[in-house]
């Protein structure tokens, strides 16, 4: 009897300290690189400035997809009148959530945050076309650019129409993956058509009109003529793979994943890169707060922590080597010189800021992607 | 009496069927079913063709290119297959046979996604295969070529999928009466002879089915195409997961899907009908 009361005491006290316990739900898209980003760097410093809490992340795979799963299970939860909802901060990508902030399904929190004030880019504010300022931040930003191998390139293309003229120079040296293997592709295509079609501005900015598919297809037909001279390569990390082996000279590539690999030793130091006018596109992932997380006060601390210059500094840019979310004036004091130049040697923030540019809006991106298999493919 | 025995029998028959019928309704023709109407409905819920009639517009080429490229894997897989089994059966050197037999058999066990991944760097324009080549002095170094297009596809597919012939057809050979294969020896005539005109026509059948079997798995393999060549033309199968990846586009992914079943449907035939006769020939 006296065992058996015992164990139930030890049952509460042990139910007591597991109460005791809060849990901040973090839900990323995104590749695994994000769930190991939030679980082995962030959760760790949160926890120890936070005790008894525990942040548990899971991530919902790749690609508008993964985000595209976020916004169901909070949209499922809104339908079910639920008060609490089992996700405190998630991670997602533009298209989805400009979807969910339109669905009321969002909490504006930008201003509740002192970081709030340090973020400068459009990006903030716009997600390819809609509203979203105020209720998120950007974690970081990512880039598509130039990667070029300076012994075989000694100057490289500055521009869409240099590059027209140096691949019928240099036949079969630049590649890319179409729009079937890996954004990389996607993006110098959607790039391509906004330096082309003579409205890069409305395809970014809207509204989106129709009547602009002769504009779009037009250009096309020149990225039609372009591909004879070039290579197409399997995948992103296809381009990254040939021209390590020397078999492209240049290529567009995504900046977070050439420097990785050169940190990796997988790509030569050698490499170099750059961004042409107009412009390549690039997206940020966002932070935000559900609408009714169940600890939402929590969750604006965690992401206060997240976009703080320190972590943006060493996480994000150190470590995965991604442009910042937040104002580079604010973290460049917080990086050593070395990281610095390592990130921002061949194309420096104001080469950023002038050819950074967003992915077309939605309803362009789709009449862009499948103007290619119409017109360029067959 | 004997009637009510005939329809209890019956009964039992059905009722041993019913799991594995249930199991082919549930995971095989409902899902065919729904993908078929998917495939056909219009967006106010109507029928159209207009999903069809937009996967012909946009990916005639790669249907084309597809069952180009898997007809003319089946034929090198036939030829290889053919040559390795043939010498399993009719080789006289014990140790080459042995070590023929050993070797034979590994692609089995690699997955098709690996099999890609290995071809991406074998025979890529400065892969092992050109180094090779230009090591041995074989080709100069400016005329090495990459091969991660429609070859490389029919490489990673042969290799994969020959042994897989070879396994059946070897076999169907070793079982054969070695009389025959004898007395054509004796009568003078060359290993090469009797290997087409005695051991191949008593082997036609398995090899056919060993490469009907080959036709339509390479049909449905995404890897191989994605890693060595997802450009344009391309096979049916990175076209579906494109549509439905980027555009979240069902209708046009099924009916893509519905046109991939209509060339796997030709190699069914072929086996039904053969197997068929052979049931027959048995009766």
């Amino acid at each position: 009897m006296k065992s058996r009361l015992m164990a139930l005491a030890s049952a509460l006290a042990f139910a007591g300290a597991a109460f005791a316990q809060t849990t901040l739900n973090v839900v990323t898209a995104g590749d695994q690189n994000m769930v190991d980003y939030v679980n082995n760097y962030l959760a760790p410093k949160f926890e120890a400035a936070n005790p008894g809490v525990k942040v548990r992340a899971v991530g919902t795979g790749p690609g508008d997809s993964g985000s595209q799963k976020i916004y169901e299970k909070l949209s499922a939860q809104q339908k079910a009148g639920n008060a609490d909802w089992d996700v405190d901060v998630a991670v997602i990508h533009q298209l989805a959530s400009a979807t969910m902030v339109n669905e009321k399904l969002l909490m504006p929190y930008r201003n509740d945050i002192s970081a709030g004030k340090l973020v400068s880019r459009d990006t903030a504010k716009n997600a390819l076309g809609a509203n979203v300022d105020g209720y998120v931040m950007p974690m970081f930003h990512s880039q598509i650019v130039f990667a070029y191998n300076p012994e075989l390139v000694k100057a490289p293309p500055r521009s869409f129409a240099e590059l027209t003229e140096w691949v019928k120079k240099n036949p079969k040296q630049f590649g890319y993956n179409g729009v079937k293997g890996g954004m990389s592709g996607v993006g110098f295509v959607t790039g391509w058509v906004s330096a082309y079609s003579g409205i890069g501005d409305k395809l970014e900015k809207g509204p989106f009109d129709a009547s602009s598919g002769p504009a779009i297809d037009k250009a096309l037909a020149g990225l039609k003529d372009f591909n004879q001279y070039v290579v197409m390569t399997p995948g992103n990390a296809g381009t990254l793979d040939m021209l390590n082996r020397g078999e492209i000279a240049i290529g567009p590539v995504w900046v977070d994943m050439f420097y990785t690999w050169q940190a990796d030793g997988r790509m030569s130091p050698k490499m170099k890169l750059a961004l042409p006018s107009p412009g390549l596109p690039g997206q940020p992932m966002y932070y935000v707060i559900p609408a009714k997380a169940a600890h939402a006060q929590l969750a604006k601390k965690f992401i206060e922590l997240a976009e703080s210059p320190e972590v943006q500094a060493d996480g994000i840019i150190k470590q995965f080597n991604w442009y910042p979310g937040i104002d580079p004036q604010y973290v460049q004091p917080k990086l050593d010189q070395a990281a610095w130049n390592k990130l921002f040697t061949d194309v420096s923030p104001q080469d950023l800021a002038n050819y950074g540019r967003p992915f077309p809006l939605s309803p362009y991106f789709k009449q862009i992607v499948e103007g290619y298999e119409r017109v360029v493919l067959k | 009496m004997a009637a009510a025995r005939g329809s209890a029998d019956r009964w039992t028959g059905v009722a041993l069927a019913a799991p594995a019928l249930a199991v082919v309704g549930a995971f095989f023709i409902a899902p065919l079913a729904m993908s078929a109407i998917v495939a056909f409905r219009g967006k106010g819920g109507g029928f159209t063709l207009e999903h069809f009639s937009k996967a012909f517009d946009l990916y005639t080429t790669d249907l084309l290119f597809t069952l180009a490229i898997v007809l003319l894997s089946t034929v090198l897989i036939g030829l290889l297959s053919i040559a390795i089994a043939g010498y399993l059966t009719l080789g006289e050197n014990p140790r080459a046979v042995a070590t023929l037999r050993w070797l034979y058999r590994w692609p089995l066990f690699i997955p098709f996604v690996v099999a890609g991944q290995v071809m991406r760097t074998f025979l890529a324009k400065n892969g092992m295969l050109n180094h090779v080549l230009i090591g041995s002095g074989l080709i100069e170094p400016l005329s090495a070529q990459s091969m991660l297009d429609w070859r490389g596809i029919v490489v990673a597919f042969v290799w994969k999928q020959a042994p897989f012939v070879t396994l059946l057809l070897a076999g169907a050979m070793a079982s054969l009466e070695s009389q025959h294969i004898e007395a054509a020896r004796n009568l003078g005539a060359r290993r090469l002879r009797v290997l087409l005109d005695i051991v191949l026509p008593q082997v036609r059948g398995t090899l056919l089915v060993g490469l009907v079997l080959s036709f339509v798995t390479m049909l449905s393999v995404l890897s191989v195409p994605l890693m060595i060549n997802p450009n344009s033309p391309t096979m049916v199968t990175v076209d579906v997961a494109y549509r439905i990846n980027t555009f979240a586009d069902y209708p046009v992914a099924n009916a893509l899907c519905l046109l991939s079943l209509v060339l796997a449907a030709g190699g069914a035939w072929f086996y039904l009908r053969h197997t068929a006769k052979k049931i027959e020939a048995v009766a």
